[in-house]
């Protein structure tokens, strides 16, 4: 499924909630991944000029969610410190790596992409 | 429909008064903006308790929680407290994984958050 959103952020927490009911992801896990997406497309908003693109798949091991926007991300660390609750913001990427199972980050000339997974059962390893 | 509503209340109870703004909706970084300029507006009018009504609040992102942190951060520089009340899970997460729930004292409801 994609989705193409500028500023309608409800309608992107709307398709992730849809497809990760439809997935079988647990329910809290399911909060944890609207958050997630929400908060990586609440960057496009902030930092493009351009539309960004929401791509939602998922086999039986996991669901992903991938935005696609015209951002650079040039900090190769982003969202990988806690920023402090009194600092300026930056709490979104740091968010979605704290809720995420997984995350994957790439940014270049052709902008970025975000992709957030989530495993639909535990695995053995208790994640 | 507006996606994130808010209603402003003073609240005579039992002891002090209190200010209480309710929050209905989707706080998110496309209503940001008009959040903190409802906080500023009744944080400007120095009450000494401020609660936010969460329990109406289906979803907050981190430019809301900067918005109501900064108002927590107003209000303590004016001798005031500032208080969240009935947060939903998703919402309730949110506020531990990133410690505002340290700063900000939160209540299961507002008649709790208002009896301190």
């Amino acid at each position: 499924m994609y989705y193409t959103y500028r500023s309608d952020l409800s309608q992107v927490r709307a398709l992730v909630l849809k497809h990760a009911r439809e997935a079988g992801l647990a329910e809290g896990k399911t909060d944890d991944l609207v958050l997630a997406v929400s908060e990586v497309a609440a960057n496009t908003l902030r930092y493009t000029q351009s539309a960004g693109t929401l791509a939602i798949w998922h086999d039986e091991k996991e669901i992903v969610c991938e935005i696609h926007d015209e951002g650079i991300i040039t900090d190769p660390l982003v969202g990988q410190r806690d920023p402090g609750l009194d600092g300026p913001g930056g709490h979104g990427l740091w968010l979605v790596n704290e809720v995420c199972d997984r995350v994957e980050l790439t940014s270049g000339a052709d902008g970025t992409t975000v992709r957030m997974r989530m495993l639909l059962r535990p695995s053995e390893a208790g994640a | 429909m507006d996606l994130l509503t808010t209603s402003v209340a003073t609240v005579e109870s039992e002891g002090e008064p209190y200010t209480l703004v309710e929050l209905v909706g989707e706080a998110d970084v496309t209503n940001s903006d008009a959040l903190r300029d409802v906080l500023d507006a009744e944080v400007a009018k120095e009450p000494r308790t401020l609660i936010i009504d969460l329990s109406g609040l289906r979803f907050m992102d981190s430019s809301a929680l900067h918005v109501i942190l900064r108002a927590n951060r107003a209000m303590d520089r004016l001798g005031g407290v500032l208080a969240l009340a009935g947060p939903r899970e998703a919402v309730a997460k949110m506020l531990r994984l990133t410690a505002a729930d340290q700063l900000v004292p939160v209540y299961p409801n507002v008649s709790d958050a208002s009896a301190g």
